[in-house]
């Protein structure tokens, strides 16, 4: 079976590629001698003589499968052949050889690269941070691991290794510039980022996706004519670009001007993805609500058939019951709590598209509260726990029973606060830091240890209104729930399930508020926040204007920000009437929430 | 097994398939009761047992309706099997139909004139009616034709006592450690029952009998004892330990028999009030039980950052032990109590425990709900955070005892016919003068009750 090719493409035997035993492999120096052949494919591949250099490569493999030369031939030609199985495993082959600390950057470095221009930057994080440890003085590897970093979330480890990158190259350099500028943008420094795009893009006036990422700095802090024109101005230089396009019809949809939009889109034709769902979401901003559905259900569909998107729950579901094992009251009761902190984080819950974005806008316009959003979520804290306890978790909080490990929840604590105070969110005057991660949703048994009496304000809506305006957003949700109303509707019953058995098994300090009755009427109900968190405070004048002045950092979503409105409110309702089907298959899975929620006495 | 319903099959005798079915019926193997009867009916879907003995499997699953409509079925076809009526008596019963369920036991009387186990079923209906003289009468009819019948005496007793003849009641409440229940509640000794004779210190046994409730109900007798029995040894739970050890007297409280060695009586908690010839006039006062002070001051600060001023602390509990054998009758959905929770000015403190806590989980009623209840380890923190509330609003289970016991304010919620301790047609109760008495004014139908309570909150 072993002679037979392995089944990952890359043209070797199984034997030698990814049923190998690498501990049989010849050593470097033994590999070495097959140095001038590889040389040899080396040359026919720079002189894109590929058929001749691919085939000389099997060779070589056939006989060293370690040989590095002939493997890094081997793997740029599967990648150009876009032979993603066989890449990928040769790749992370390359990675992995043992050898001087150089080759180790270099290899490290470039399936990091790989990886990264996939977006699979998860799958690039250990082998961006092995190039950095390879070669720390090296600033390309800084840079890569910035942005692997940046887009797994982890903004301010993003931002630290953007700078070293910077001190490395001594000079500055247009595209690391642009990139922690992007970073800086993502933990809401405004001001910061938008003189670091100036630089950048002086630097390096062709930076198309820095031009893109300064309009959505300058739309974000509420300048949406000046941000506007930068993106006329940039569409008039690169007129066939997408992206460039995608914003811009994103500003008109954001300003509500539903016409513009479906100006700047063109025909539906060509359209893909990205751009049906803003054309779905034109025609909902019109009321048109056959156009809207068959264009979002068009996208869909091609993101199904093109990339084979699909829910995928089980990860999901295997840690909802992991999660519901552990975090029993039984269980928490005896663990040790975390000491006051040097503020109180407000957790604000929600479905995606609930509204807890609205809640936390205003929210930030009351003094003493800070916008924290997604920064730095406690969902990062839980590898942390594993590593200071020893262990898998959540078991691993049992340790804490023992000897002095209880001080960990200071630890982690203490990690939770610094990110903040490095954002500078915990300045002076703030009392309240929002914290809106969505990933709080599974992880309310670590934020009761670390914060046992942090008010949770859960923002509940409608089940239907979640899953219609879900389907319609270009937002990747955990386990792809936006491929489908099924999925959406099934990963809403995961979180619905989560939050119920946490508020069953731990005292939380837990406030459920309703989008219908926030847009109805915000000032009562942030009031109403506002007593159970225990703050006196004056709301600004015309609070529900939701326009005054808020210091940075100032999230992304306050790109969205505008006066509070009840258009969205039981959008439901119309789409039901005129479209009868469009919930039959989600109706059995949502509708006993709709009756545990509420919604049903309401009249929904 | 082969069932006589299935084609191709070897048929097996009727009478062997009836008995099969009534031997797992009562080893409670009802998921295999279930599929037998279900295929037997398939084959003779008119045979009057076939059809009793799957009311009685259905019933005991869970399905009331089908119980009820087998066994009416069955009935209708042998309306002269004494048994069939009596046995839907109690069908009729657990499902809150006293009026069909009457007259059914009326019925199986009328048949089997000799049965014990009809007559008694009636006096419980009618204790359920709060016919109590008739329960009394039908009870004595049931000892008369079995004079060891143990659980018409507690009926009778638990009738009498309900009226208020607390003296007559005790002495039938006696019966209660012959019932199969009771089994290992008294140790096993040669000693005897004291009496209410003086002793020597250290030499009586003290016995928390009954369930966590009555035993802090009970509990307010032992300084009486202790009078008389200097220093007595109390045996009780590990749970009851905290509480009970605050009445003053006692020699040492053992949570094993092996540690409660060298009595010379014993005496059941239970049995206190019968010796003291307790009358309503003379039940012992409440506030025999309080939070230890740091404990209470403690739970004072966590409540204080935890809940929001300016509104009513209203602590809750909804369910009892569902083990409990009148917990059909005492326990609600945490949902039942919406009256309460659409109130502006209340914020509800949960002290509920045990597996029915998850429901709090589900809530997303009006008013602020803060489930204390995964934070509550035992008693004494019970009793520590009522301290903190404005009112505690329960239905008749162990806190309720806990609060009145500690001068709690408290509206207790009482199904038609309630437990004996709460009397009859009055709101207040002599045992624990802190605590307001709710009551059904329909059996089951608890709406009006809870409408009640939230409006005099």
């Amino acid at each position: 079976m072993k002679d037979e090719f392995c089944p990952c493409g890359s043209g070797l035997r199984q034997a030698l590629c990814c049923a190998a035993d690498m501990t049989l492999w010849p050593s470097q120096e033994a590999a070495a001698l097959l140095d001038d052949k590889a040389a040899e494919a080396t040359k026919f591949f720079n002189e894109k003589k590929y058929s001749e250099a691919e085939a000389l490569a099997l060779k070589i493999l056939d006989a060293v499968p370690n040989q590095r030369a002939a493997l890094r031939v081997l793997f740029e030609i599967r990648n150009a052949q876009k032979r993603t199985k066989a890449a990928d495993a040769l790749g992370a082959r390359l990675a992995r050889l043992p050898g001087p600390p150089a080759l180790r950057a270099l290899a490290n470095g470039q399936y990091a690269q790989y990886l990264v221009a996939q977006g699979r930057h998860a799958e690039a994080l250990p082998f961006a941070a092995e190039a950095v440890k390879a070669a720390p003085k090296a600033a390309q590897a800084q840079h890569v691991l910035g942005v692997v970093f940046t887009e797994t979330g982890a903004v301010l480890a993003g931002e630290r290794h953007y700078r070293r990158a910077l001190a490395l190259l001594g000079a500055e350099d247009g595209m690391v510039l642009g990139n922690l500028a992007w970073n800086l943008k993502l933990q809401g420094r405004l001001s910061e980022a938008e003189a670091l795009y100036a630089k950048a893009l002086a630097l390096r006036p062709d930076n198309l996706r820095g031009t893109g990422g300064l309009a959505q700095v300058v739309f974000t802090k509420g300048e949406r004519a000046r941000a506007d024109a930068m993106l006329d101005e940039a569409l008039a230089r690169w007129p066939q670009d997408r992206m460039l396009r995608l914003l811009k019809i994103m500003a008109h949809l954001a300003c509500q001007r539903p016409r513009e939009a479906l100006e700047q889109l063109g025909p539906p034709e060509s359209q893909m993805p990205p751009e049906l769902l803003a054309r779905g979401r034109a025609f909902m901003q019109l009321g048109q609500m056959q156009e809207a559905i068959s264009a979002i259900a068009t996208a869909r569909t091609m993101q199904r058939e093109r990339t084979g998107l699909v829910y995928q729950p089980e990860a999901l579901r295997a840690q909802v019951e992991q999660f519901k094992a552990y975090f029993t009251g039984d269980r928490v009761r005896p663990l040790p709590r975390a000491q006051t902190g040097g503020f109180t984080p407000v957790v604000l819950l929600g479905f995606p598209r609930a509204g807890s974005s609205l809640l936390e806008q205003l929210l930030a316009q009351i003094p003493g509260f800070a916008p924290g959003d997604e920064a730095a979520p406690v969902a990062a804290l839980t590898q942390a726990a594993a590593g200071l306890l020893g262990g898998e978790y959540p078991e691993c909080l049992d340790q804490m029973l023992v000897g002095e490990a209880e001080h960990a929840l200071e630890r982690l604590r203490d990690m939770y606060e610094s990110s903040r105070h490095a954002m500078g969110l915990a300045r002076p005057g703030v009392r309240f830091i929002t914290d809106r991660a969505a990933s709080n949703v599974w992880h309310l048994g670590l934020i009761k240890l670390l914060y046992p009496e942090a008010p949770v304000i859960h923002v509940l809506r409608h089940p239907y209104d979640l899953v219609l305006s879900n389907i319609a957003q270009d937002r990747k949700l955990e386990g792809n729930a936006q491929a489908g109303l099924p999925g959406l509707a099934r990963y809403f019953t995961l979180q619905a399930e989560m939050i119920r058995h946490y508020r069953g098994q731990l005292t939380l300090r837990y406030l459920p508020v309703r989008y219908e009755d926030l847009v109805a009427d915000p000032v009562a109900v942030v009031r109403r926040v506002l007593d159970f968190i225990g703050v006196k405070a004056q709301l600004p004048p015309d609070f529900a204007a939701n326009a005054a002045p808020v210091a940075e950092p100032l999230p992304a979503h306050f790109a969205g920000r505008e006066a509070v409105h009840g258009r969205a409110a039981w959008r439901f309702k119309p789409y039901r009437a005129a479209l009868p089907n469009l919930f039959s298959e989600v109706a059995p899975i949502l509708d006993p929430w709709v009756r545990e929620l509420g919604y049903e006495e309401q009249g929904a | 097994m082969s069932g006589a319903a299935q084609p191709g099959k070897v048929a097996m005798p009727l009478a062997e398939a009836l008995d099969k079915l009534a031997r797992l019926e009562q080893a409670s193997k009802l998921e295999e009761a279930d599929d037998l009867a279900t295929r037997m009916l398939a084959a003779m879907p008119e045979h009057p047992h076939i059809l009793q003995l799957a009311g009685i499997i259905s019933y005991r699953s869970g399905r009331v309706a089908e119980a009820i409509e087998r066994m009416e079925k069955s009935q209708a076809i042998s309306p002269e099997v004494a048994l069939y009526p009596r046995n839907i008596c109690e069908v009729y019963r657990g499902a809150g139909r006293l009026e069909d369920a009457l007259r059914a036991g009326r019925r199986a009387i009328e048949l089997a004139p000799g049965d014990s186990r009809s007559h008694f079923n009636v006096a419980l209906i009618h204790y359920e009616r709060l016919e109590l003289d008739d329960a009394v009468r039908v009870a004595e009819q049931a000892i008369a034709l079995d004079p060891d019948f143990a659980e018409a005496h507690f009926e009778k007793a638990e009738a009498l006592l309900l009226a208020g003849r607390l003296r007559a009641g005790w002495e039938s409440y006696e019966w209660r450690f012959k019932l199969k229940q009771a089994e290992g509640m008294l140790p096993q000794t040669e000693k005897p029952q004291w009496e209410g004779q003086t002793m020597e210190p250290g030499k009586l046994l003290i016995i928390g009998d009954q369930g966590f409730g009555d035993c802090i109900q009970f509990a307010r007798f032992i300084p009486w004892a202790a009078m008389l029995a200097p220093q007595p040894v109390v045996a009780c739970s590990a749970e009851l330990l905290p509480l009970l050890s605050q009445l003053p007297g006692i020699g040492k409280i053992v949570t094993r028999w092996d540690d409660a060695a060298g009595y010379e009586a014993y005496i059941p908690l239970s049995g206190l009030p019968r010796l003291a010839g307790a009358t309503i006039e003379t039940i012992p006062p409440a506030g025999y039980l309080a939070p230890k002070p740091a404990l209470a001051a403690q739970w004072g600060e966590r409540l204080d950052r935890l809940i929001p001023k300016g509104k009513k602390r209203i602590a809750l509990v909804w369910a009892g032990r569902p083990t409990h054998k009148n917990d059909k009758k005492r326990s609600l959905k945490l949902s039942q109590f919406a009256p309460i929770f659409a109130r502006d000015d209340v914020i509800v403190l949960t002290v509920q425990k045990g597996e029915q806590i998850a429901q709090a989980g589900g809530y997303y009623g009006h008013a602020p709900l803060v489930n204390l209840g995964p934070e509550i380890e035992d008693f004494l923190d019970t009793m520590a955070i009522l301290q903190h509330v404005d009112r505690l609003v329960t239905i008749d289970t162990s806190v309720a005892h806990v609060a009145g016991a500690s001068n709690v304010p408290t509206s207790i919620v009482l199904p038609y016919a309630p437990d004996w301790r709460w009397l009859l047609h009055r709101e207040d109760t002599p045992w624990y003068p802190s605590l307001r008495l709710y009551r059904q004014s329909v059996p089951y139908q608890w709406e009006d009750v809870i409408q009640r309570v939230a409006a005099d909150l």
